[in-house]
């Protein structure tokens, strides 16, 4: 095998892996931002489900 | 030595370059059909097109070079006052190390203005720690209810007194001559803003090393190229200095797009004013260190910037009018928009070559191009500022994994706006790495 196929070979196998990886590491990054969003924005009735349904009262 | 070992391997990549140019051109003739013949064509022109951004940027930045050494500015009789307007919003990990860089600043007359952007941690006390006034220079903290950056630097504004406006990042640190050398410009009266260098200060993974070389490459040489034409296309958030006049005239910052830096400058160079470059001026900025945080930060970028565009798009057919402002708004769509989509397009073009006709040679040919410009575009960047010479050899990289994912990521980005999907400003973590 020559050196250029070889090394074409090489460049194919990462190109593809780097666009796969490139597609999975956007799509990770939108599901960490969705759920730092969820987190922040948790309603009265989550935060009643997380506390097993006790009251819970909030201090100014 | 350094110079003649510089041009022989300046002709040693041209060499390398112009016979990877005439393989690819051999491709045309490898297909056999209408679509693969057109695949071909456009990434020709794609190629050439990049081809002469690169050595069209690096030889004006050369030009550039040559102007400004050759230039003497008048040593400052009378030192116009400078207002120095530091955004902040939760910044309490970084702001004193940025607020002690400016206080450190050669440039006598400065009034230093934090405006706290409603921070919830202790940004405000921090900032408040080194409040002081002598006289001469000062610094006073300013507070105002969350309203995004454009807002805050428009409050801070308000409350200047100076004739200049420098805006600087509070996660950013400043060369201690970096104002003395950014006034002089504004000698000129048709200038309105100078641009700085931006360098990566946390180089402490192979991430925030490849985005330093993407920062001297990719920004600092270009904005070094532009400015040739007194063209910079956007001051960066870290270090940039304006005429307050025409900050006014052009009604200062606005809140409608998530890039107010790219905006501010389109409406300036839109105004007729002259934006400059000073590459001695440095800020020192934290890069994200983490994949996600670095695409959050390109996602906000890309929109950012491709708002700015939809919004002065009208000018863009301006180009026997207002060929200024027409030119700088094509060169950033090629850069934001044309150039992400051929990028990936390409390499999925020679995925279809290789699984149709067997792996072939042109896939090397096509990565052996761009690495040998991005290697010789590293290499002047190297050689013309105080940077290592080891950070070269990561434009191997830069064009085999970094820019690839970039692109991936500006590509969906540039989806969703389209798509006007809601968005919010991203605001990244800071590890205190100043």
């Amino acid at each position: 095998m020559d050196l250029i196929a070889f090394m074409s070979m090489v460049i194919l196998i990462i190109t593809i892996l780097t666009l796969s990886f490139g597609v999975v590491a956007y799509f990770l990054y939108k599901l960490r931002e969705k759920r730092a969003k969820k987190q922040q924005q948790v309603t009265y009735e989550e935060l009643r489900e997380e506390s097993g349904d006790d009251f819970i009262f909030f201090e100014k | 030595m350094k110079g003649v070992l510089f041009l022989a391997f300046i002709a040693l990549l041209a060499g390398l370059s112009i016979f990877s140019v005439i393989e690819l051109h051999s491709l045309y003739f490898a297909m056999h059909s209408f679509i693969g013949e057109l695949g071909v064509v456009m990434l020709l022109i794609f190629t050439l097109l990049i081809t002469l951004r690169y050595l069209g940027l690096m030889l004006f930045s050369m030009l550039n070079n040559i102007r400004r050494t050759a230039r003497r500015h008048k040593p400052n009789r009378d030192y116009p006052k400078v207002s120095i307007i530091v955004p902040a919003y939760n910044e309490d990990v970084v702001i004193q190390k940025s607020l002690i860089s400016i206080m450190e600043q050669t440039y006598p007359r400065l009034e230093i203005i934090v405006v706290d952007d409603g921070s919830a941690d202790a940004t405000f006390v921090k900032a408040k720690q080194l409040e002081y006034d002598n006289g001469v220079s000062s610094l006073k903290v300013l507070r105002k209810p969350n309203g995004g950056k454009a807002k805050a630097l428009n409050y801070g504004m308000e409350h200047s007194s100076g004739e200049l406006i420098m805006v600087v990042d509070a996660d950013s640190k400043l060369s201690d001559d970096a104002i003395e050398r950014m006034v002089p410009y504004f000698d000129d009266i048709r200038v309105a803003a100078v641009a700085g260098s931006v360098y990566v200060s946390n180089r402490i993974n192979t991430l925030t090393r490849l985005q330093a070389l993407e920062y001297i490459e990719g920004l600092n040489m270009a904005r070094n190229g532009q400015a040739f034409f007194k063209l910079v296309s956007i001051i960066p958030g870290p270090i940039g200095v304006f005429r307050k006049t025409a900050l006014q005239e052009v009604g200062g910052y606005d809140s409608d797009t998530f890039a107010e830096d790219a905006d501010l400058t389109l409406k300036l160079i839109a105004a007729g004013y002259r934006i400059d470059f000073e590459p001695e001026a440095f800020a020192y900025t934290e890069a994200p260190d983490s994949l996600l945080d670095l695409l959050k930060q390109r996602y906000r970028w890309t929109r950012g910037i491709l708002q700015s565009l939809a919004k002065h798009k009208s000018m863009m057919l301006h180009v026997m009018r207002r060929p200024k402002i027409s030119l700088v708004l094509w060169y950033m769509f090629f850069e934001s928009i044309l150039w992400p989509f051929m990028d990936v397009l390409g390499a999925l073009f020679f995925i279809y070559v290789s699984y149709t006709s067997g792996t072939s040679a042109f896939i090397f040919y096509w990565w052996l191009l761009f690495t040998l410009l991005d290697l010789a575009g590293a290499l002047y960047c190297v050689l013309t500022t105080r940077e290592s010479l080891s950070l070269t050899w990561y434009a191997i990289f830069y064009r085999l994994y970094f820019i690839s994912v970039i692109n991936v990521s500006k590509i969906f980005a540039t989806i969703e706006e389209w798509m006007n999907l809601k968005m919010d400003w991203g605001k990244l973590n800071r590890k205190g790495n100043l």
